[in-house]
Formats: C-alpha cells, sequence, structure tokens
C-alpha cells in the first residue's frame, strides 16, 4: 500500500475537501471516498517516483527532531532552499519523512 | 523557475489518473458520471484557489482566464496612475485569477459587452475588493468606485451630455452621492438628519499631467483614507470640497477640519491649511493639560511659539487619535494586502517526502531525502532528490 503521507499537501488536501463537500450533499458515500483517496495515493507517489526529476539542496539550523514509528519530523529555522535556478528562504519548516526504502 | 514550470503540468496529470481510475469505482457504485466530473471540478477549482500553484488551468477554463485577463491588462493600464488603488488592483488581480466559480454574489460579464457598463463591488471580510468592471469606464471612475469604502455599492449610472459616465452611489447610511470622474467635488444630495456623520466628501483628482500620482480622498464618517501623493495641489481642492460641504452645517466643519488634521499628520506643507484651522481650532478642542497647560510657567514666555507647538501637538494628537480610530480599519487592511504581497502567510511550510539517509555527527545533521512535495511562502514545489544540512 502506497503511503498516505502525501494526503496533507495542496493536491490532497483538495482532494479531500472536494470529497467531504460531496458526502456532504450525499452525492458519494464515505467509503467510496476512501477508495478514491487510496487512488490518490497510488497516484501521486508514482507521479513522484517517475515524473519529477529535479534536485534540491537546502540548508538551515535544526530545531527538533523525532523519530518516532519510522517516521522522521524535523523542525528547522531560517533555512534555505536552493534549487539551480532560484532560491527559496522560509523562517521555518516542517520536514516529514517516511521511510524512502522498499 | 523549473519547479514552477512543471508543477501544474504534474497536478493536472496526477488529477487525470485518479479520476481516471476512479470511474469504474464510481460506475461500480452506481454513481453518475456527472459526480465525477463535479469531483474534478470541485478539484480543480480548490487548487487554483490555494494559488499554490500558478498557472493552473483547464481547457474550459483557460479561455475565461484568457478574456479576463484581456480585461485586466486594460483596466491595470487604465488605472496605473492611482496610487491609492494599486494595491487592491494586485488583490483584484489576484483574486480575479482564482475567481473562476461563479459565486452568488458576483456576476461574470461577458468580454463582449460594451454599453451599459457595469461595476459591482463585492466584500469580503472587509479587506478585499472584488471588482469586476466592463471595458469602457474612464479610469477616474474606475479608480473611484475601486476606492470606495466598504458598504458603498454603485447602483446607477448616467451618462451625461459629455458622455462622463456618472455614477450615483449609495452608501451604507443611506445617502446619495454622485462621483464625477475628473471633477474634484462630490455632490452631496441627502445628508441624515441629525447625524453626525455628515457630508461624505469623495474626491477622485484627474490624473495629473507628467505622470503624477492620482490622489483619492475619501472622508467617511470615522473613516479617513488619504492617498499619500500630490499634497500641495490637493489642498485648495480639499478646501473647495470643504466650503462646499460648509453648508450643511457645523459637523461638516469638524469633518473637514478633521481631514485637515490629518493631512497635516501626513506631513502635508500646505499654508492654507493651518491658517484655516487655526481659526477654527481652539473652539472646538480644550486642553487643560500637557502642552497647553495654562498653569505651567513658561506660558508667558513662547506664547506665541507654544502656541504653534500647542496647534500641532494637538493636531497631531487629534489627528493620531482620529486617525488611528479611523485608519486603523484600514490600515489593517493594508496589513492584510501587504502580507499577501510578502508572501508571509501563516501556511505553516511544510515539506512531506520520504528519507534515504540520516546521518548525524556530534550536532550536525545531514539529511538526504526524496519525492518530496514542498509548500514554502505559500508555493508548492516538488523535488525528486534533496540534500540538506543542519545543525542542531
Amino acid at each position: 500500500m502506497a503511503y498516505q503521507l502525501y494526503r496533507n499537501t495542496t493536491l490532497g488536501n483538495s482532494l479531500q475537501e472536494s470529497l467531504d463537500e460531496l458526502i456532504q450533499t450525499q452525492q458519494i458515500t464515505p467509503q467510496l471516498a476512501l477508495q478514491v483517496l487510496l487512488q490518490f495515493d497510488k497516484a501521486i507517489n508514482m507521479a513522484l517516483a517517475n515524473r519529477v526529476r529535479n534536485r534540491v539542496n537546502f540548508r538551515g539550523s535544526l530545531n527538533t527532531y523525532r523519530f518516532c514509528d519510522n517516521v522522521w519530523t524535523f523542525v528547522l529555522n531560517d533555512v534555505e532552499f536552493r534549487e539551480v535556478t532560484d532560491l527559496v528562504k522560509v523562517d521555518k519548516v516542517k520536514i516529514v519523512a517516511c521511510d524512502g526504502k522498499k | 523557475m523549473q519547479m514552477f514550470l512543471r508543477l501544474p503540468k504534474l497536478y493536472k496529470s496526477v488529477i487525470e489518473d485518479v479520476i481516471n481510475e476512479v470511474r469504474e469505482l464510481f460506475l461500480d457504485e452506481g454513481v453518475d458520471e456527472q459526480v465525477l466530473l463535479e469531483l474534478k471540478t470541485l478539484w480543480e477549482n480548490k487548487l487554483l484557489q490555494s494559488k499554490a500553484v500558478e498557472g493552473f488551468h483547464t481547457e474550459e477554463q483557460a479561455a475565461l482566464q484568457a478574456a479576463q485577463q484581456q480585461q485586466q491588462q486594460h483596466q491595470v493600464q487604465q488605472v496605473q496612475q492611482v496610487q491609492q488603488v494599486q494595491q487592491q488592483v494586485q488583490q483584484v488581480h489576484q483574486v480575479q485569477q482564482v475567481n473562476q466559480p461563479a459565486q452568488a454574489q458576483q456576476v461574470i460579464l461577458p468580454p463582449q459587452q460594451q454599453q451599459a457598463p457595469q461595476q459591482q463591488v463585492i466584500v469580503q471580510d472587509s479587506k478585499i475588493l472584488q471588482h469586476m468592471s466592463a471595458t469602457g469606464m474612464s479610469a477616474a471612475a474606475t479608480a473611484a468606485t475601486l476606492a470606495l469604502p466598504t458598504g458603498v455599492t454603485p447602483y446607477q449610472q448616467l451618462i451625461t451630455s459629455q458622455g462622463q459616465i456618472l455614477q450615483v452611489v449609495r452608501a451604507a447610511n443611506g445617502a446619495q452621492y454622485i462621483i464625477q470622474p475628473q471633477q474634484q467635488i462630490l455632490v452631496q444630495q441627502q445628508m441624515q438628519p441629525g447625524s453626525v456623520q455628515a457630508p461624505v466628501i469623495q474626491q477622485v483628482l484627474a490624473p495629473m499631467q507628467g505622470g503624477l500620482s492620482q490622489q483619492g480622498v475619501i472622508i467617511q464618517p470615522q473613516q479617513i483614507v488619504l492617498a499619500s501623493g500630490n499634497k500641495v495641489q490637493g489642498n485648495p481642492q480639499l478646501m473647495q470640497a470643504a466650503a462646499l460641504a460648509q453648508q450643511p452645517g457645523q459637523a461638516a466643519t469638524a469633518q473637514v477640519q478633521q481631514v485637515q488634521q490629518v493631512q497635516q499628520v501626513q506631513g502635508s506643507a500646505a499654508p492654507q491649511v493651518p491658517a484655516q484651522t487655526q481659526a477654527q481650532q481652539p473652539p472646538m478642542i480644550l486642553q487643560a493639560d500637557g502642552a497647553g497647560d495654562t498653569s505651567s510657567e513658561d506660558d508667558q514666555d513662547d506664547e506665541e511659539e507654544e502656541y504653534g507647538e500647542d496647534e500641532e501637538e494637538e493636531k497631531d494628537k487629534d489627528g493620531g487619535e482620529d486617525g488611528q480610530v479611523e485608519e486603523e480599519p484600514l490600515n489593517s487592511s493594508d496589513d492584510v494586502s501587504d502580507e499577501e504581497d510578502q508572501e508571509l502567510f501563516d501556511t505553516e511550510n511544510v515539506v512531506v517526502c520520504q528519507y534515504d539517509k540520516i546521518h548525524r555527527s556530534k550536532n550536525k545533521w545531514k539529511f538526504h531525502l526524496k519525492d518530496g512535495i514542498m509548500n514554502l511562502n505559500g508555493r508548492d514545489y516538488v523535488f525528486s532528490k534533496a540534500i540538506g544540512d543542519a545543525e542542531w
């Protein structure tokens, strides 16, 4: 089963919200909505693995770290994310990472 | 911006994949295809609204966006000289682009509509003005309408013999005003009986020659908005309006004085204003302490100077107080728009990804991540690999 990790992204959240609206108006069942989300998990995992090919570097200071149930959660401060072309700076970022090994 | 360009495509392909895959599921459950399409539409609209992805649109919306953008560009050129509304126009621009779903309060105008331009000013959270206007509005009229305070909607438009477009505006308190573009005076037709909130004076000055910024002055009960800009020229016009407005009574004078005070606070250097203000100031404000303390010893020596100081302080104080009371709601809206412009959302910047390797040496951490989606400063990014360093 693919990670449900990506449900809390813009893409995932907008899907969940849309599904919730349809459930509210009783156009679909919650069961169906769940199936859609599972399908979304598969699709996004595949897309990220196959269709994205870019590299990012970042540097900052580590505020907190947590490793629980094989999930790392970090909070970094004053981070710079750098790609070849551009640079993004943030004061605070939370990184949630699941185990990438198969 | 490599990451940016690829994103809409990526998201679109994901959406297409998901929709296609679940079509079967929907049919198995006996759910209509229509619902599936609705899901897709909702999903895409939310993505558009989130502004996390740029340039995200389907084919149907592309045409609408193109038409809207043309209108926007036309508009933007017209109102480019209006300094006061530039921020609002930016807001409008952003809001319009995501304005695809037809909301109950909005009417989407077909681009071909030339006659009888309509305008709707819609207030959301009292902070964002959504303004859709067709072509044919003059810059000043557009600026005037954009500069309208919340709750004021133009409900009638007259075309004078000269071909100018007058707007009859109804304010929230029921008074009616006519905005004449390129004229400085707002004619007031009605006034609330016995209310202290007297004339609402609205000025929209024509664009100055030489590219000077336009100055819009809106005076409303407890609300004063002054655009920065040409101050010296503004005063005589203000006084002209003040002269007109003095007819309804002393309340108007007070209002005008307040405006003049605020202008003073803003740093206007017009010499005419203090003269008029001086004459009318003392009966209005009594100050028995502070700089105006009559029991102080230094009173006799620097009376003239003190009087000048008093006045400025009083004006500053009143302008400050009144200004703060009046400007606060407006300033707070400025703050919000500023924040949006600077992209200082309270979105927590989040990265969801998978880790290849996490390494630590003493307090030096190294991260090897992959397949991640990031939301930074409100925008979405993706990566296939990310390498990072941090000190704990």
